[in-house]
């Protein structure tokens, strides 16, 4: 039996971090997912941002963005499902993880995927990222994989990142 | 003493015993509901054994209120950052030396969803991200909030704390614990 909210699988991150991780063979017994991830990259003294891809499709995905950085807001688009600006590795910060949780309705509707993506990044500092995201992924078939990967290869996702997936059944 | 009652696990109403009840992945852990006017809600003893905690709140009453763990009150240790927008502009902004829970203007009540992942986890300082805000008819603001608390310290203690205006009688804290696959 799937309850309301049910815990599907996690991933930490070990010693030598990871470029992407990924999980495979989604039940499809769920109605939403959940996915909440505690992470930063190794990138120094900048934000780094996660690409997910459903079903490993490179292509496919479109996001709008609307950010705060510490002291002005601004909105973007991207050809890609993205977490952006999560966390990067904060020289005085080594111990700071960005907060994300991604919401997937309905996937395993033969529409298109909507994503809602909101996001935290922190600092001691002026300089901090948050991000309210609306993603599309422009695909009928329904999600069975997400894989996440680290913005830019040069620099992995850390060690004690985490990803939990959870799914919500609703009462039918 | 506190007991178990059968539970139906069910759709097809099979009883079954209380060890074999799982209750899914988002358990309540307590809830908080003043009685009158207060300027204080504590949650104590928040057990160590969920991969996350998840504060939803109903704030009555006008007023800013901060967030503060495990009793700390060393101001430096805490941080925020907030995205907001009050209906035909938008705004960021940060602090220092506090971690922000809720900015109401109005009496009829902010709503707050606080999510803090990995609470617990040794090896990190403690981000909280915030889902919250508020409509006055006529007047409202709306925020994503983070704060951060520097320290590596497992979360056992969260206390909300009005630093502005009180938390009148309407108000409403619940914390629920999130387990992790295999828990």
């Amino acid at each position: 039996m799937a309850y309301t909210y049910s815990k599907i699988a996690t991933y930490t991150v070990g010693s030598g971090g990871i470029l992407s991780m990924a999980f495979l063979s989604i039940p499809q017994t769920y109605t939403d997912l959940v996915l909440k991830i505690s992470a930063k990259s190794d990138r120094p003294n900048e934000y780094q941002s996660l690409v997910i891809r459903p079903n490993n499709d490179t292509a496919n995905g479109t996001t709008r963005t609307l950010e705060g950085n510490g002291s002005a807001a601004s909105s973007d688009t991207t050809a890609s499902i993205l977490i952006q600006n999560l966390q990067g590795n904060v020289a005085t910060q080594a111990n700071v993880f960005g907060s994300a949780d991604v919401y997937i309705p309905n996937y395993t509707s033969a529409n298109y995927k909507s994503f809602s993506i909101d996001k935290v990044g922190e600092n001691n500092a002026t300089t901090a990222y948050a991000d309210l995201t609306a993603s599309l992924w422009s695909s009928t078939a329904a999600i069975t994989s997400l894989t996440i990967i680290t913005g830019n290869l040069s620099y992995p996702i850390m060690q004690y990142s985490s990803f939990h997936l959870y799914g919500i059944k609703a009462e039918v | 003493m506190s007991s178990i009652s059968l539970k139906y696990k069910s759709k097809s109403g099979n009883l079954t015993a209380p060890g074999d009840v799982d209750l899914g992945a988002m358990i309540p852990l307590a809830t908080v509901t003043p009685y009158t006017t207060t300027t204080t809600v504590e949650f104590n003893s928040v057990p160590g054994n969920y991969s996350h905690l998840q504060l939803r709140a109903l704030v009555m009453g006008s007023g800013y209120s901060t967030l503060r763990f495990n009793a700390d009150t060393t101001t430096s240790n805490y941080r925020s950052h907030y995205l907001g927008g009050q209906g035909s502009v938008t705004f960021a902004g940060s602090d220092a030396n506090a971690a922000y829970f809720a900015n109401s203007g109005s009496a009829n009540g902010m709503a707050v969803i606080l999510d803090l992942l990995d609470y617990s986890d040794t090896n990190k300082y403690k981000t909280q991200r915030y889902a919250q805000g508020w409509d006055n008819n006529g007047s409202g603001e709306v925020y994503l909030t983070s704060s951060l608390w520097m320290s590596t310290a497992a979360i056992t203690s969260l206390k909300i704390t009005a630093v502005t205006g009180t938390f009148a009688s309407g108000s409403h804290f619940a914390l629920y614990g999130i387990k992790r696959a295999g828990a």
